[in-house]
């Protein structure tokens, strides 16, 4: 243990008062810092079993015929690869960086709630072992990353392995949108105040607009995932016949999937945007494109998914509306090439280890794009869907862009983080290992994948070509495992033996290099004056600093209030999940069918439950209110109003079961009973969590900790409360109101 | 009747929108002695026109839901748009009663004009009657200029400063795409009335079934697409158009940091 502690030590890892109890230091910290660099072991540790899953697949498929994994290993290894990679690995990695370094970049001493940010880690390592315990309960997934319905359900797979797949992702979910809550938070209150959101770094304003994604687009899979567990738990049948449609699903893990492809792209773009003008010696070119483009990718893909259904048959009206839809993602993603190459245009540039993982990013994002918008032609992803022209298209993105783009990244900051360099001899081996492995690996993969052969097959016939093109591929793959096994080398020795970083060893012009490397517990003892987006450039070079960015709307100066922030944040991905489920609702009644309907709900009484309900909104209003005007008894008088009123409602809701369940309408009974449950089941659990958050500011308000005067914890639970009524008015008025309006 | 055909034959001269837009036009030049963005104003009478007069209103009135979809976009969104942009840049909007100016009622407006009117009921009355067709084009206009007061007001205090337009702009999107969605994936008809064959003034059923492959659940397909692809686009503009303002200020060494 020794060795550890004064490795960590010498690297200012640990400070001298914790060398006694380094592990508690280190898996009870709440500093960013720490959790950032927890984020990216992990993630490292979980890069190697996805690799050496990658291995069994290229060595199953290297020669025809062969015979070295079973069939059902082999789908339960592609389906833990990918699920792996994407979720343990390409997430936590980029949550890991985002975690480092935007508190730096934004001059912030940590993030907005540090104990949100340990929750969050902490549920990826829970959501790993769920995941890899599948292999003991009976066998893991094999059911492809997406997991298509009716593959997913019960009848198909009768082990436990898709139940802890989608408990695990579940898990992953809340953990990925905490963490988004918590940096979109940070970006916007905690910000040093001269740091303008105008005046971010590149990489800290795609985070910011990266996290929008995350919650916009995680609680659309998480309510898919709990559909799919009702369906397999409970017997129900929301993908399955009768009823119920496998279409559906895909929507839904459609709707999240695509946005997920650029929630992991667009921290890497942000790597590029950091990583390129520093290496080459200018300034970003057209940073309000580059900026600005974001947002647009970020925009349209939200709303593209249904080009991952072409083969589906949703019709040529639909299919043509994507089509166009599609293409014009190529504008905003080519004007960002165009301005990563602009930056490199007449710039001293210096090929280190970063900029050459970056600049290979780029010419490989390039392909990856290029391949990409040959998907979204209908007539050509008819053609191609599935097979290894396809693979070869995602790991360009995933592994062409994303994993280079992290390698640059790491070899960009690790001098931050641990205050040594890594190896740049080492680091020039593992790059141009990487290359070839890679480009050798997956080009061959777009030619296989024309001559016809498909993904997801665990063995070949000898068919003309197929047998050596797989070899290639399979040899490629080699180079890229020894690659990463350098890296790894590379990282550990540079810990031990690195020559020492200094603060700024890059010479890079964002605040996280004013800080020491590694940076104290508190970030920063003093900021460089900020007057544009790179203050650092400013500060050596006073004779021509940059052009000052200036400061136009108020809302630019002033912070808005973080726990008021984070609630509203928290409501609009909330709103997702209960717009998913809702949807559904409609979806599944639109057509009448056997079975109990709304016929066997009680509206009248219902309609008065409601209305305590919404008349708690206005207790609650009037609770603060009195605040406000300093009467906390008042205060305290109004928020037992609320709660009396929110239980009552709870109370009406139990009723309502009660009935149903008395004239035996069961969850199972019929998609109707499924719906209603699961719609009012999770709205009642809101409220529950409410009704709790309501009492716990009850309890303070009686042990006298408001009589300071307008509480931020009142005000953000209240706006919590509001959500959950407004959500019962949609619902309330979907389930009991429109029926009665045919 | 061939497309062809129909092309030049499916305009309707209808008398009230003609005089509207004649009236608009002398009120607009007799009440603005500044004149130089009368372009606008002219692109926004032509959509109006255009619209209303075009064999897209006749499309729209009993044969595709989808050219009807197409008509509540371009009035709701872009006549009213360019309307606000022909406005001097001095004028003042800054109405009494105030809760007309807030972003709230907006958004209500732009959101609500989309959904109320794709009731299945008032969908259908706004085609079988002429009174609630005029009043769907009226409210039509009236809300789109609402909603887009507070992007596109002439006057730079008035407007939402670029991040909360961002979100307005945003947010209305996402709650017009979910009805859009809905629409598209429905498995029940929106608006019945597209769906009956009796009134087919124009003997153009056959060619739009057949010709153009317009079924009506086709129909009813491209009218849910349109409000949830293109109109997102519009907004999609809109919001690129405010990064571009946001981003816009020109640098100065004296800027208060």
């Amino acid at each position: 243990m020794n060795e550890i502690t004064t490795v960590l030590g010498r690297a200012g890892l640990l400070t001298a008062e914790q060398r006694e109890h380094w592990k508690m230091a280190w898996l009870s910290t709440v500093d960013h810092k720490r959790i950032g660099i927890l984020y990216m072991v992990t993630a490292l540790f979980f890069f190697v079993i996805g690799g050496i899953e990658a291995m069994c697949i290229r060595l199953q498929l290297a020669v025809p015929n062969n015979t070295l994994l079973h069939p059902d290993t082999y789908n339960m290894v592609f389906t833990m690869h990918g699920t792996t990679m994407i979720f343990l690995v390409a997430m936590p990695v980029l949550f890991g960086l985002a975690n480092y370094v935007v508190p730096l970049q934004i001059g912030a001493r940590d993030m907005a709630f540090p104990r949100l940010n340990a929750f969050g880690f902490w549920l990826v390592p829970l959501g790993g072992i769920l995941l890899h315990f599948s292999f003991l309960a009976g066998g893991a997934p094999a059911v492809g990353w997406f997991a298509y319905a009716p593959l997913n359900e019960t009848p198909y797979s009768s082990q436990l392995g898709v139940d802890y797949w989608a408990l695990a992702l579940l898990v992953l979910g809340i953990g990925s949108v905490s963490t988004s809550i918590n940096l979109l938070v940070t970006v916007l209150t905690q910000r040093s105040p001269h740091m303008t959101l105008r005046r971010l770094p590149l990489f800290s304003w795609m985070i910011f607009i990266n996290s929008f994604l995350v919650i916009l687009a995680l609680p659309v899979l998480n309510a898919g995932l709990v559909m799919l567990l009702i369906d397999r738990r409970l017997d129900t049948h929301f993908f399955l016949q009768p009823g119920g449609s496998a279409i559906l699903w895909q929507h839904i893990f459609w709707a999240f999937g695509h946005p997920e492809v650029y929630i992991v792209a667009i921290p890497a773009f942000g790597i590029l945007s950091e990583v390129i003008p520093v290496f080459s010696r200018k300034p970003i070119f057209g940073y309000e494109f580059v900026a600005g483009s974001t947002v647009a990718i970020a925009f349209l893909s939200l709303l593209v998914w249904a080009h991952h259904m072409f083969t589906v048959g949703l019709g040529h009206a639909v299919d043509l509306f994507f089509v166009a839809s599609s293409m014009l993602i190529a504008i905003p993603t080519g004007v960002k090439v165009l301005a990563w190459s602009a930056t490199m245009v007449g710039g001293r540039i210096r090929l280190g280890t970063p900029m050459l993982f970056c600049v290979a990013a780029l010419a490989q994002f390039l392909v990856a794009g290029l391949t990409g918008v040959s998907h979204a032609v209908a007539a050509l992803d008819w053609q191609t869907k599935n097979s290894y022209y396809l693979v070869a298209h995602f790991h360009f993105v995933f592994v062409g862009l994303i994993v280079f783009a992290i390698l640059g990244a790491l070899h960009y900051w690790f001098p931050k983080m641990s205050g040594r360099m890594l190896s740049e001899r080492l680091g020039k081996w593992t790059f141009w290992l990487m290359l070839i492995g890679f480009n050798l690996t997956f080009i061959i993969q777009h030619f296989l994948g024309l001559a016809g052969m498909p993904r997801r097959i665990y063995t070949y016939p000898d068919l003309p070509g197929w047998g050596w093109m797989n070899m290639v591929s399979t040899i490629g793959a080699f180079f890229m495992a020894a690659a990463a096994l350098l890296f790894v080398w590379n990282l550990a020795a540079s810990l031990l033996h690195g020559k020492l970083a200094g603060d700024n060893p890059w010479n890079a012009w964002t605040l996280e290099w004013a800080a020491t490397s590694p940076p104290p517990h508190e970030n920063f003892h003093e900021l460089p004056p900020i007057r544009s987006r790179r203050p650092l450039w400013d500060d050596s070079n006073p004779d021509r600093p940059d052009p000052v960015v200036g400061t136009k709307w108020q809302a630019e100066t002033t912070a808005p209030e973080k726990n008021k922030t984070a609630v509203i944040t928290f409501i609009i991905s909330e709103s997702g999940f209960f717009g998913v489920l809702i949807l559904a609702y409609l979806f599944y009644n639109a057509t009448p069918q056997p079975g109990p309907d709304t016929h066997n709900l009680n509206l009248l009484k219902t309609g008065l439950f409601s209305l305590c309900l919404f008349a708690s909104s206005f207790t609650i209003w009037r609770s603060e209110a009195s605040l406000q005007r300093g009467r906390p008894r008042a205060m305290a008088g109004w928020l037992a109003a609320t709660i009396l009123l929110g239980g009552v409602f709870i109370l009406g809701q139990g009723l309502e079961y009660w009935g149903l369940f008395q004239s035996g309408v069961r969850v199972s009974s019929n998609l109707f009973a499924t719906t209603f449950f699961t719609l009012t089941g999770f709205h009642g659990l809101h409220v529950c969590v409410g009704l709790i958050a309501l009492l716990i500011v009850l309890g303070l308000a009686l042990a006298g900790d408001f009589k300071q005067g307008p509480s931020p914890a009142l005000k953000a639970v209240g706006l919590y409360w509001h959500f959950v009524d407004a959500v019962w008015v949609l619902v309330f008025s979907s389930i009991y109101l429109l029926p009665h309006l045919r | 009747m061939t497309t062809a055909q129909f092309t030049l034959s499916g305009w309707t001269w209808n008398p009230a929108v003609l005089v509207t837009g004649a009236c608009a036009l002398v009120a607009y030049v007799a009440a603005f002695r500044d004149h130089r963005r009368i372009g606008w104003f002219a692109a926004a009478l032509a959509v109006f026109l255009l619209t209303l007069l075009s064999p897209l209103n006749t499309l729209a009135d009993g044969y595709l839901f989808s050219a009807h979809m197409a008509q509540h976009i371009l009035l709701l969104l872009i006549v009213p748009a360019f309307l606000l942009f022909s406005l001097p840049r001095t004028l003042s909007l800054a109405a009494r009663p105030r809760v007309l100016a807030h972003p709230l009622l907006g958004w209500l407006a732009g959101v609500g004009a989309m959904w109320f009117w794709h009731a299945p009921a008032l969908c259908n009355a706004a085609v079988a009657s002429r009174p609630v067709h005029a009043l769907q084009t009226v409210s039509l206009l009236v809300l789109g200029s609402l909603f887009w007061r507070q992007i596109l007001a002439p006057r730079e205090q008035e407007r939402l400063s670029p991040p909360r337009a961002i979100f307005y702009l945003f947010s209305a999107c996402v709650a017009c795409s979910v009805l859009g969605i809905i629409i598209t994936f429905s498995p029940v008809t929106v608006c019945s009335i597209y769906t009956m064959q009796s009134n087919d003034r124009f003997g153009m059923l056959q060619t739009i079934r057949m010709g153009w492959g317009f079924s009506p659940e086709r129909d009813q397909q491209i009218g849910g697409l349109l409000m949830w692809v293109p109109m997102c686009l519009i907004y999609l503009t809109a919001i690129l158009a405010q990064m571009a303002r946001w981003f816009a200020q020109p640098a100065s060494p004296t800027a208060k940091i």
